[in-house]
């Protein structure tokens, strides 16, 4: 009896005390002015560092960092790969545990949040900010801090098959919107195709193909000062209507597939045009066969009234805050920086230089298409780099379905996704 | 918790019976040792050494049940009442408590009431159709089928152990439109089959089709042990008395079957109730929401960082399954 008693003054303490603790302190950090990383020191690097990347990159990385550890002698770089699958939780846990690696391979999409939790380390002044494209050095900037460096860069532009297109009485993809449109209509018309042009009817990530559209016509997803979300402005609703049209008009499918088959459509000719990022470029080759090569091309997203835009992705390099080698880190991603590693890095993966300089290397200047895609690149843009921004974005991609799939009014969707953003908050 | 600290205390030195005795407390304390004569006090320490035995013995699950599976619990309720965010786990204390808002806004969140209604839906029809389709598989094994009876019971068995993902790309190739099995199947009928994946009416259909066909080889499993404690003497009485197959199965299999019954029923209703694995690999709750679940949606709330929402809306669960449990439990009881 007095023991129950004794345990349940303990329980009751115990909790009364948790609760008292709780309450947030005031905020830190993700507010307040922009700052600077302090300065990282001269001369070689020492020591050794933990490096996490993922995916392809994470296998293809030791292959490069050899060439920092010969550059560097007594240097050493220990890489470790890890699936995307995992990797957000692994770094939501690793923040937590304090456990964190020296330098990290991070998607785009998650500096806000990283940011936010207190994890990153500013960018130092050594690091030259304007040898990056633009919207990739967007990427790394959370409220006006800079947090590493944007690694390599990927961006959409318009795929078209140019055989397919000739029959149809196009030599060129067009650069207008409408042009499009009646490219599309004459591949279905003229030349055989299934669907006119392969646009995603909603669902994650179809704000990647509608945006280019909307900041082609200097569409911005914040307003009050970067502070807000902004879906409803007019350019995203007159972006929304026009690629509503194609749904309605009967030139892209409605109800495409769940895994979408856009490159074997492609290759046969059924879905002779398509929106996507420089890793297909690869991929319909592979399907398409000998000789596919020459049978497509690409093209910049048609202007608006703003020029030609599009959507820049990719991965950012980050040195956390609790490395224990501050100045070997910095020194290994501003070396990553590098143009001539930059470009000796897309020898090795095709992952596309983030270093507008690296651009002049024969590799990627002899190539035609790369080129569009390093012109896109230059006008392309990044999404706001908010902790909540994937959730919010959510929100759009589900009205979006409902504009493509049912013709529900466009206004209204993004009014309702709007709606959405502004109950979910920037989380800044 | 002082029994606790007694016995780890004793863990480090050999315990003797007098040191035990002695560091046994006071024995007034006891009922036992508050007992006339010698021979009371001996069994009451007896006893003690007994239950000191017993408690070092279940130490170690005591610590890790604490450790990992009350802890995580008594968190995750303290953390429904919070408003926890991802970026706060470096300092999970240092947070507002907002009591309980995120029930509040997870009920009225549309998202999560149309999941709601879709777990319903999966539910609602799901379960009986696996429970018909396993009753009639064991009825069939138990009665019907007397050749290659092993292979027929692998093979409805063989989907609950393959793996999700594996049958996730099978299914997908059956459902596809144009030119999926099962559409071309309907097509030779003159039936057009819907676009079962791209339309929101025949999603969840499409999806249910696939988690019954998935489960019910347990269910059946089940059943089938059930069938075969029913006593022959029974059915034969039945027969002598002119009962047809239909009747006997109605009225005797099927009451004898009712333990067995509400546990095939409990057990699918917890699965189907927190169904997740079917949206995610094959709809992502898609099209247009039809086949987001509550559980799904609580996967995607964790996803975004909204861990003190995501906590409320797993309890959220939690609730429906237990009262679902009991009312079944209630339903199914004996009726003596």
């Amino acid at each position: 009896m007095r023991r129950t008693t004794a345990i349940t003054v303990a329980c009751m303490t115990a909790t009364a005390l948790t609760v008292t603790a709780c309450g947030r302190e005031a905020d830190n950090g993700g507010s307040g002015a922009a700052q600077t990383g302090a300065a990282v020191s001269s001369g070689k690097a020492t020591g050794e560092i933990t490096v996490w990347a993922m995916g392809a990159e994470g296998d293809n990385l030791p292959k490069l960092t050899k060439e920092f550890e010969a550059a560097n002698p007594g240097v050493k770089v220990k890489v470790t790969a890890i699936p995307w699958d995992a990797a957000h939780d692994k770094f939501t846990t690793a923040i937590t545990a304090g456990k964190t690696p020296d330098v990290a391979m991070v998607g785009t999409t998650w500096m806000g949040e990283f940011a936010a939790s207190d994890a990153l380390d500013p960018t130092p002044a050594q690091v030259d900010k304007s040898a990056f494209f633009e919207g990739a050095q967007k990427t790394t900037e959370v409220n006006g801090t800079s947090f590493g460096i944007p690694w390599y860069v990927e961006t959409r532009v318009l795929y078209y098959r140019s055989d397919l297109a000739k029959k149809a009485g196009y030599d060129a993809a067009p650069t207008d919107p409408q042009g499009l449109k009646d490219m599309a209509k004459a591949m279905q018309t003229k030349a055989g195709a299934k669907w006119g042009i392969g646009l995603q009817a909603g669902g994650e990530g179809s704000w990647q193909t509608l945006m280019p559209f909307a900041w082609s016509d200097g569409a911005d997803l914040t307003k009050d000062g970067g502070k807000a979300y902004n879906f409803d402005s007019p350019e995203i609703l007159k972006a929304t209507k026009y690629y509503q049209s194609f749904f309605t008009d009967g030139i892209s499918n409605k109800s495409a597939p769940a895994t979408p088959t856009t490159e074997p459509d492609f290759a046969k000719g059924t879905v002779p045009m398509f929106i996507s990022g420089p890793w297909m470029m690869s991929a319909v080759e592979k399907v398409g066969g000998a000789g596919f090569k020459d049978k497509y091309n690409v093209a910049p997203i048609p202007a608006g009234s703003a020029g030609s835009s599009s959507f820049v992705g990719g991965s950012n390099f980050v040195v956390f805050k609790n490395t224990k080698n501050r100045d070997t880190a910095w020194k290994f991603v501003n070396w990553l920086a590098d143009p001539k590693v930059q470009s000796k890095w897309y020898t090795i993966s095709t992952d596309l230089p983030s270093v507008k300089s690296a651009w002049q290397d024969p590799a990627l200047a002899s190539d035609k298409k790369l080129a569009v895609f390093g012109k896109q690149l230059e006008t392309a843009k990044a999404p706001p780099s908010f902790p909540t921004w994937e959730q919010a974005i959510k929100g759009l991609d589900t009205e979006l379905e409902k504009i493509t799939k049912t013709g529900a009014d466009p206004a209204a969707g993004l009014k309702t996704a709007q709606q959405q953003a502004e109950s979910i908050g920037t989380g800044a | 918790m002082t029994a606790q600290t007694g016995t780890t205390g004793s863990v480090t030195g050999p315990v003797t019976p007098a040191a035990a005795t002695a560091s046994g407390g006071p024995d007034d304390r006891s009922p036992r040792g508050a007992g006339p004569g010698v021979s009371g006090g001996r069994v009451g320490s007896a006893r003690r050494r007994q239950g000191r035995a017993a408690w070092i013995l279940a130490i170690p699950f005591c610590l890790l049940f604490l450790a990992f599976t009350a802890w995580p619990v008594i968190q995750s309720l303290f953390m429904s009442i919070t408003d926890t965010k991802a970026r706060d786990l470096r300092k999970p204390f240092s947070v507002n408590i907002i009591g309980l808002d995120n029930f509040t806004k997870a009920l009225s969140d549309p998202t999560f009431r149309k999941a709601a209604a879709n777990t319903a839906y999966f539910v609602l029809v799901g379960m009986p159709l696996t429970l018909v389709l396993a009753l009639t598989a064991a009825v069939a094994l138990d009665k019907g089928i007397t050749r290659f009876r092993a292979v027929f019971r692998l093979g409805f068995y063989m989907p609950v152990i393959t793996s999700i993902v594996a049958v996730a790309v099978v299914w997908r190739f059956l459902l596809q439109e144009p030119g999926g099995l099962i559409n071309t199947f309907l097509g030779w009928f003159g039936i057009t089959g819907p676009n079962w994946l791209g339309d929101p009416n025949w999603s969840m259909p499409a999806l249910i089709m696939m988690a019954a066909w998935r489960n019910f080889g347990t269910a059946m499993i089940i059943f089938l042990a059930g069938l075969q404690a029913v006593p022959a003497e029974l059915h034969e009485a039945g027969a002598i008395d002119g009962a047809s197959a239909w009747q006997r199965f109605r009225h005797v299999t099927l009451p004898l079957l009712r333990p067995t019954m509400l546990f095939v029923m409990v057990t699918t209703s917890i699965g189907y109730l927190q169904v997740f694995e079917e949206p995610f690999v094959m709809t992502k709750g898609g099209p247009l929401n039809s086949t987001m679940t509550v559980s799904y949606y609580t996967y995607q709330q964790f996803g975004f960082g909204n861990y003190a929402l995501a906590s409320a809306m797993s309890y959220i669960i939690f609730v429906v399954i237990a009262v679902v449990t009991a009312l079944q439990f209630r339903l199914l009881r004996e009726r003596t």
